[in-house]
């Protein structure tokens, strides 16, 4: 009976976002809804290595941006836009694979700042080598409408959400977790600590690489360097730690919260205050609440 | 014999750890592998288990030669280890430790229910009946060690390795945990116990390994062990450590 | 093109001494209690801010503030390391590392956003009256205020050089970066030791700060980018030698000049890789031990 009406609840929650660009013709409205659905996939697609794998991947701006590149030049070059998603998801895991299996090696804190570092590179050569920024021909931008964007940010989202789920309940799950939780214990229990962190990274930087070519499609203009900036994973890492590592609900709680808060905050004060806040309760979870939000609330479905 | 380890040597930086040891455990066998701190015991059981790779020497176990493998392949051939300091998944449920050792060190493919199925029956077994879905950090002590031993039954092994699971466990304790080393030895495991409580180790093992500074001064059954002058004077050092 | 080679060398050495000193704050803390303060940028920041504002409000030569400054920013980085880091400072290994980088990360969101609150992110900068002045030898043109920032970042150097190897206080930070357990036998209060050396590596930073304010810019956001430069030198130079920490910075900067001439813009990628090709090839850097 429970699981039935958690099903329907679901399902319910579900219909009604779906109907929100029937609900509401407010632009202001529908943005924050397709940013809050963006966030989700791509702090999903962080909680995957961060959350489960406890890999703390300070780079993950990077494969957003590959996705982002790929998804916006072939799609602006005439592409169909599901090819070019497509595209931008797959080219964000063959970056992972190509350059991140030797920054892979590294432990600890070295891995943490490598990616970082990785993540900075990739910028500083976006910026340079494509100063200038794109910008929707004249053709898309007067046929330009939030609601096409607002469903793909919503169906990637879903998409996001339900490979989580997935992971959560099978065996590649437990290996992540068992990765994350300690290592050597992980490999005398038969685990391929390899195997797991690569998948876990696979995973990871192809819903990374998704979410990139849904703000290909989102973004009137922007520059190429923006979608490196490291403020993207910053965003990532604090929604995914505050509302809850590891957990399927965590990161929508946190998306939910983190961009009603910047919103909200931006009327009042400079554009970043949101971080501040966000600031404080990460370094809160980190030291007393490792559960985030989700165990705040008493629920820890992991 | 399930085991044998021949000339196994092992230094760090200019230390010699391991020392030319050499020694056969029998299947079936519960041996028990003794000698003062710092001996080596435990990096032994690393030796054996992979996560330390030998200098020198051959590892043989169920007659394939193991040397040099990778631990995770180690324990999906058969040998499963416990930690001295438990070393359970924290923030996992004893249901998810045992599940891990089911699923990635069975050796063959299950589903998931079918390891949730096993891995409910093997924590009963080791007497964690009703624990199922605690956070393994919620667990105490003892309960982690049982845990361990839930854990690495679940890789389905030929050989166990027990590392001091006696350590911190009061005498009723101590009385559950060989009842269950004994349990898992009748199902068909053979298993090494490292331990410094001289009482467990004599109640359980047929056949004694002793270790010291890194080299082997002793082999046989318990009474031999304790009567031999080499093992009294590396244990003399020990106060605590009564051979009776 | 030969002069244009020297002119660029010089420009390296002095703004690797930057680099140098920046990094040598950090390397005090990470040495002594493997805590990797990634917020290290935000301390740089705030000093050169401090710096700024007195010498706008009050027309003290940023030199001669220097001292007011570093002592601010010590105290300020013993109460966040009371607040903050205390607990983390408990953990063993990796959880230590990794734990007091999360928190390190929290502030580095937290510090420029308030700045930015505070101070706008309009571009600032000291500029003393005698900014701008320079002399020339062999056609190369050294400014007085970065060659003055490059005397300080040696002095500084050298000073803490000595300060570890012999006052008292110096030796029980090294007893303790060694073993702190053995320290902690011997008397040490490794706690308290702790403390100091995370303020005293905020106080560097500080100073790294006004130095940063006086040849380049200062905005709230810069932090990041130079606790990245400081990283960089670290892993050149490795742990073990402060004076080492410099030269490792020189050597960023002459590199990153140099560069410039031939790569243009993509200069500033050079000390990046060259970061990852050492933690990769050479985790123990130039001047550590394997």
């Amino acid at each position: 009976m429970v699981k039935n009406w958690k099903k329907l609840a679901l399902g319910g929650v579900i219909v009604l976002v779906a109907l929100v660009p029937l609900m509401t013709q407010r632009t202001d409205f529908l943005t924050w809804f397709t940013l809050i659905l963006l966030y989700i996939t791509l702090s999903q697609s962080w909680n995957i290595i961060g959350g489960y794998a406890g890999q703390i991947n300070l780079g993950h701006v990077a494969f957003f941006g590959v996705g982002y590149l790929a998804a916006r030049y072939l799609w602006l070059f005439g592409v169909p836009l599901p090819l070019a998603l497509l595209a931008g998801a797959v080219a964000a895991p063959l970056l992972a694979l190509i350059v991140g299996a030797p920054v892979f090696r590294l432990r600890g804190v070295y891995f943490i700042i490598g990616t970082l570092v990785f993540a900075e590179i990739l910028k500083h050569i976006a910026w340079t080598a494509i100063p200038i920024a794109s910008v929707l021909p004249a053709e898309y931008l007067t046929a330009y409408s939030l609601v096409p964007r607002y469903y793909l940010s919503l169906i990637v989202a879903i998409l996001a959400v339900a490979v989580v789920y997935v992971i959560s309940k099978s065996k590649l799950g437990l290996g992540m977790m068992a990765v994350r939780e300690d290592e050597d214990a992980a490999r005398t229990s038969g685990v391929s600590i390899l195997k797991c962190k690569l998948s876990a990274f696979i995973i990871s930087t192809a819903l990374a690489g998704l979410a990139g070519g849904v703000f290909a499609y989102y973004a009137t203009g922007a520059y190429a360097g923006s979608v490196f900036e490291p403020i993207w994973t910053f965003d990532s890492v604090l929604i995914v730690f505050v509302g809850g590592a590891g957990t399927v609900i965590g990161p929508i709680i946190g998306s939910v919260f983190f961009v009603l808060l910047q919103q909200l905050l931006a009327v009042y004060l400079p554009g970043g205050f949101h971080l501040v806040v966000f600031g404080v309760m990460f370094i809160l979870v980190v030291l007393y609440l490792p559960g985030g939000m989700v165990e705040l609330m008493g629920k820890r479905r992991r | 014999m399930i085991l044998e380890v021949q000339n196994l040597s092992k230094a760090f930086g200019g230390l010699m750890a391991i020392k030319q040891v050499d020694f056969t455990v029998d299947e079936g066998q519960i041996a028990g592998l003794i000698g003062p701190n710092g001996a080596g015991k435990t990096t032994l059981f690393n030796l054996i288990i992979g996560l330390l790779k030998p200098d020198t020497g051959k590892i043989t176990f169920d007659g394939k030669d193991i040397t040099g493998l990778a631990p995770h392949r180690i324990c999906q051939s058969g040998i499963a280890r416990t930690f001295q300091l438990t070393r359970s998944f924290m923030h996992m449920t004893a249901l998810q430790n045992v599940m891990v050792g089911w699923v990635y060190g069975g050796g063959e493919a299950s589903s998931m229910k079918q390891a949730r199925v096993e891995s409910e029956r093997i924590l009963e077994f080791t007497g964690l009946g009703g624990k199922y879905l605690s956070a393994a950090a919620m667990l105490g002590l003892v309960d982690r060690k049982r845990l361990e031993v839930a854990r690495a039954l679940a890789t389905k092994p030929k050989l166990l390795l027990l590392d001091e699971m006696m350590a911190g466990l009061n005498p009723t304790e101590m009385e559950d945990a060989m009842q269950l080393v004994k349990r898992v030895n009748e199902s068909g495991v053979t298993v090494i116990v490292v331990e410094h409580v001289m009482k467990a180790v004599l109640g359980l093992s047929k056949r004694v390994i002793v270790i010291s500074t890194g080299e082997k001064i002793a082999e046989g059954t318990p009474q031999e062990v304790v009567r031999n002058k080499q093992v009294i004077e590396a244990y003399l050092g020990e106060e605590q450590y009564s051979l009776d | 093109m030969v002069e244009l080679l020297a002119q660029s060398f010089a420009n390296g050495i002095i703004i690797g001494a930057l680099y140098g000193l920046a990094a040598v704050g950090l390397s005090l803390i990470f040495g002594v209690m493997k805590i990797l303060n990634i917020a290290h940028g935000e301390f740089l920041m705030l000093g050169g801010y401090a710096a700024f504002w007195i010498f706008t409000l009050t027309n003290i030569d940023p030199f001669l503030s220097l001292p007011l400054v570093a002592i601010g920013l010590f105290l300020l980085g013993a109460g966040i390391y009371k607040l903050l880091f205390s607990g983390v400072a408990r953990l063993q290994g990796e959880l230590r590392m990794n734990s007091s980088l999360l928190v390190a990360f929290g502030l580095c969101l937290i510090i420029p956003q308030v700045a930015t609150v505070l101070w706008t992110g309009d571009e600032r900068a000291i500029t003393p009256v005698y900014s701008g002045t320079a002399f020339e030898v062999l056609g190369i043109r050294f400014g007085y205020v970065p060659m003055a920032g490059l005397l300080v970042a040696v002095v500084v150097t050298f000073g803490l050089q000595i300060f570890l190897s012999k006052t008292y206080f110096g030796k029980s930070v090294r007893g303790t970066a060694e073993n702190w357990k053995a320290a902690r036998l011997m008397g040490i209060n490794v706690d308290r030791t702790y403390l100091l050396t995370f303020a005293l590596g905020a106080a560097i930073a500080g100073v790294s700060g006004i130095l940063v304010g006086l040849t380049q810019v200062l905005l709230p956001m810069v932090g990041m980018s130079w606790t990245l430069k400081a990283l960089i030198v670290l892993v050149l130079a490795g742990m073990g030698s402060i004076g080492g920490t410099l030269v490792a910075g020189i050597i960023i900067g002459v590199a990153e000049a140099v560069s410039h001439i031939f790569i243009g813009p993509y200069a500033i990628v050079v000390g990046l890789v060259i970061f990852l090709l050492i933690l990769m090839f050479r985790p123990q850097g130039l001047f550590g031990k394997a």
